[in-house]
């Protein structure tokens, strides 16, 4: 399968066809399968947190990020759901990860998962855009697949949501069995769900699954772990990033305005050759841009 | 489906056409939408007189019921089925399908079927007889039960009308009126509509009498919806009038128009102005026009004021400049400072224009300080609409001056926060340099171009890089060699993978204007240290750089330096550096 042109099609703001992302699918599927549940990635590395189906604002992400395969990319899940192209996004990250498999890595976020899909918009996305559910089958399958966590150069974890009071040590997360629908709740649930807190301890987290964890549980992981920093997604920041628990946790939120009307920035971490953190944040690709590639990409659905 | 040549025949010929048909009926939406687009292939292979026997009657009774995008798809293709149907004299079978679709509920679907009937009405013209035919389906529309048909009935009166006798065209006339006090705003809408068109094809003595009292109905309608397409009739029923009549039946309703209490119907007058001045006329223009545009960039609502904005500068080429600069310039100035950063920026997308019809010396007195105002604007769109426009005034005031009233403002957005507006300076830095010389590049804007190459963002890197090649085509080689080179080959050297990888591209970039030699002497070296460089990719890069310096060096120096690191390479651990050194290794023989 000619990798390159499908890219090529969706910067183009095309989605591919239906049996192009089953062949797409097949092959993440058989190369996921073969990967950790936590990755070892080394520095230099650019990280980027939720896209949500901001498709134009990824384009702009790699404006400002520079193109693959010059630069490494790390993108820590939550690439579907709320925004309007969820499809073109995932499909055009598992294509680069195909293409290019040592620039690139994509982790798992708590919207990879069949049950959240349906309710935030990427089913119904791709029942518009294929007519059928076919694509979000394939696709919600692949997400069974995608890597837990991932580790640059043994010192900064990156995890879509955050720690689990049933998670001491990396290894414990290596012992997980992964591929399967996201759980309710339990140590796979709480990487993707949990959320850093000023409160110290374990506390209920207000989304109903993972937990909230203070800076004495992050402390204590860094240290047990010898890391330096964790680094997540999962939560929006209104300046695109933002540290907490004096600068063990980094959340990283990569979808400018999000849901088209929140007015954040967004931001990527780029971890330079010596693991020093450096923060590009970006505005929405121009609206003009926006509805002139929209207009193309507009499903046979609407016509 | 009946047959009529030998069996046989049939079932070769008829064999796709019945899938085709079948597909017709099929469950599937988009097979019917295929069969559809291809009802030319199946009329073609029926032949005229079966597909008027039999395929017409089968689509008028069967499709009918179908989704709007079969229906849209069938109006659209009636159209074009003239002659599929035997030619002008048979079209008529084709008006009762497209009737049928004049009446259904979706707009976009009556409209299509309307569309077509003119079509198939214009191929029909020369044929005795045709208001037989078209005559009594717009009565039968015009006169309908529901607003569907009705609302349909008034885009086909502009077609008909001329091929009528006097009595009838009376008759039209009439009807057209009711259409346009109907009681559903829907049609209404469509009359308003079509109305200018109707009236290119009516008899001036009737225009003047009758037509202008429907224009005048729908001006004064009750809808805003309504009244604002009463000023696209401004501009069609002034096209068609004296200057003395448009004066007094056209200008009172753009009057009125411009002081609607509805916006929308103001914001269609700032939208049409342009269309407005030319049927009105230079001397209404300069008297009246003038004043209701300055009102409307005064307006109170900023959808009114940006569209007035967006038209600065080709309303004013139409008037003279004393007029201009007594009446227009103050009220600009006010949209300078107006609250709304839309309306700003879109008065930056145009004022540049204003320039030449200003001239040199009042471009500078009148316009430079509020090109400076804009360029402060907080709001990025509206500085980045200013810089986006520069070279027209460039052409109006020259390079030099343009260079003293706006460069240090244009040197300060050189650091903007927003990415977009230092690239837009970016991309205007090769004309300012070829302009103002080499002297003054190295003193005031030289550092700059260093900046953006270790800038942040990394299509400023990238459009930094590309401007290199453009300084070395405009101040030589011996230029890049001194002041360039030096400075981009120290960059490989950065902590920062990104950084060192703009040294790569610079090379690659340079390789197409430097020499062989030069390439070689500066280059080459720093290209091929770079070859060890722990970052993986770095080292593709270096094979990618590699592959473009090949073909501009010397044979001797590919085989003793290039190929020696590009084997190495091929080695790597990496995969991406192997294949890309494999790569360039092709290139090398």
């Amino acid at each position: 399968m000619d990798l390159d042109k499908l890219i090529e099609q969706l910067y183009n703001g095309n989605h591919l066809a239906e049996a192009d992302v089953k062949k797409v699918c097949d092959m993440a599927k058989e190369y996921f399968s073969q990967v950790p549940n936590v990755l070892s990635i080394a520095a230099p590395v650019t990280v980027c947190g939720d896209i949500h189906g901001q498709f134009f604002d990824l384009i702009e992400l790699f404006r400002i990020g520079g193109k693959l395969p010059n630069t490494n990319y790390l993108f820590m899940g939550d690439y579907v759901d709320r925004g309007y192209h969820s499809v073109e996004v995932v499909t055009l990250l598992l294509c680069l990860k195909l293409r290019y498999k040592n620039r690139v890595n994509i982790l798992r976020g708590n919207h990879e998962s069949r049950q959240i899909t349906q309710v935030y918009g990427f089913y119904d996305e791709c029942l518009r855009k294929y007519g059928g559910e076919n694509v979000w089958k394939m696709l919600t399958d692949v997400f069974d697949y995608l890597p837990l966590a991932a580790l640059i150069d043994d010192q900064i974890l990156c995890v879509h949501g955050g720690l689990s009071p049933s998670i001491d040590s990396l290894h414990n997360i290596r012992a997980l069995e992964r591929v399967q629908e996201i759980p309710l709740d339990g140590a796979m649930c709480d990487l993707m769900w949990s959320d850093p807190d000023e409160r110290n301890g374990w506390g209920l987290s207000p989304r109903g699954a993972g937990y909230t964890f203070g800076q004495d549980i992050s402390e204590q992981f860094i240290h047990n772990n010898e890391l330096t920093v964790v680094a997540r997604a999962h939560q929006l920041v209104m300046e695109g990033y933002n540290w907490s628990h004096t600068g063990n946790v980094v959340t990283i939120f990569t979808a400018p305005n999000y849901c088209y009307r929140c007015g954040n920035k967004a931001a990527i971490m780029e971890v330079d050759d010596l693991l020093g953190c450096s923060f590009l944040q970006f505005d929405p690709a121009p609206r003009s841009e926006n509805s002139s590639q929209a207009k193309k990409v507009m499903p046979e659905y609407f016509l | 489906m009946s047959s009529k040549g030998s069996e046989e025949e049939n079932e070769e010929t008829l064999y796709p056409i019945a899938i085709l048909i079948d597909e017709l009926k099929n469950e599937d939406l988009q097979l019917r939408l295929n069969s559809i687009k291809r009802l030319s292939t199946i009329s073609s292979a029926l032949g005229p007189d079966r597909t008027r026997t039999e395929l017409i009657p089968f689509l008028n009774e069967s499709c009918i019921d179908d989704e709007d995008e079969v229906l849209l798809a069938l109006a659209e293709e009636l159209g074009n089925f003239v002659s599929a149907v035997g030619g002008a004299e048979k079209a008529s079978c084709l008006l009762a399908p497209l009737e049928t679709l004049c009446n259904v509920e979706e707009a976009t679907v009556r409209d299509k079927a309307v569309k077509s009937l003119n079509k198939i009405a214009t191929e029909m013209k020369a044929i005795q007889q045709t208001d037989q035919h078209f005559l009594p389906l717009v009565r039968r529309l015009s006169s309908g039960d529901w607003f569907t048909s009705r609302s349909s009935s008034c885009g086909l009166f502009a077609v008909v009308y001329p091929l009528c006798n006097n009595e009838i065209k009376a008759e039209l006339r009439q009807t057209y009126g009711k259409l346009c006090t109907d009681s559903t705003p829907m049609v209404r809408r469509s009359a308003a509509t079509h109305l200018g068109e109707f009236a290119s094809k009516v008899e001036k003595e009737h225009v003047t009498t009758e037509l202008i009292n429907m224009f005048q109905h729908i001006r004064d309608d009750e809808q805003d919806s309504v009244r604002l397409l009463a000023i696209q009739n401004c501009v069609a029923f002034a096209n068609i009038l004296s200057a003395k009549e448009s004066l007094q039946y056209v200008f009172p309703c753009i009057k009125s128009c411009s002081t609607d209490k509805s916006w929308r119907v103001r914001y269609m007058v700032a939208e049409h102005f342009r269309a407005l001045c030319e049927s009105m006329g230079p001397e209404v223009v300069r008297n009246e026009l003038v004043g209701i545009y300055v009102k409307l960039t005064q307006d109170t609502e900023a959808e009114v004021r940006t569209a007035a904005g967006v038209k600065i500068a080709e309303v004013c080429s139409l008037i003279p400049k004393e007029l201009l600069i007594k009446d227009v310039l103050a009220p600009i100035e006010t949209l300078v400072y107006d609250k709304s950063e839309h309306v700003r920026a879109a008065l930056a997308s145009d004022i540049m224009g204003l320039a030449p019809a200003l001239g040199k010396d009042d471009t500078i007195k009148y316009l430079v300080p509020l090109f400076l105002q804009l360029l402060k604007d907080e709001y990025p769109e509206v500085r980045l609409n200013i810089i986006s426009k520069l070279d027209v005034v460039n052409q109006v005031i020259g390079v030099d001056l343009l260079a003293q009233s706006l460069l240090p403002a244009i040197v300060e957005l050189a650091e903007d926060k927003q990415w977009r507006v230092r690239l837009a300076i970016i991309e205007y830095i090769p004309l300012l340099a070829s302009q103002l010389g080499v002297r003054f590049f190295d003193d005031k804007l030289s550092n700059l171009c260093m900046t953006w190459l270790a800038d942040s963002v990394f299509s400023i890197r990238e459009a930094a890089t590309n401007n290199l090649k453009k300084l070395t085509e405009i101040f030589g080689v011996d230029w890049a060699r001194n002041n360039l080179l030096p400075r981009v080959m120290a960059m490989s050297n950065n902590s920062n993978y990104l950084y060192r990888m703009t040294t790569l591209f610079a090379i690659s970039v340079l390789a197409s204007v430097l020499n062989g030699e030069l390439i070689a002497e500066k280059m080459l070296g720093v290209a091929l240290n770079m070859s060890k460089d722990p970052v993986p990719n770095i080292r593709f890069n270096v094979a990618k750089t590699l592959q473009i310096i090949i073909p501009r060096v010397e044979p001797r120096i590919v085989q003793d330096q290039i190929r020696p690191c590009l084997t190495v390479l091929s080695q790597d651990d990496d995969p991406d550096v192997k294949y890309f050194a494999a790569q360039a290794l092709h290139h090398v023989i």
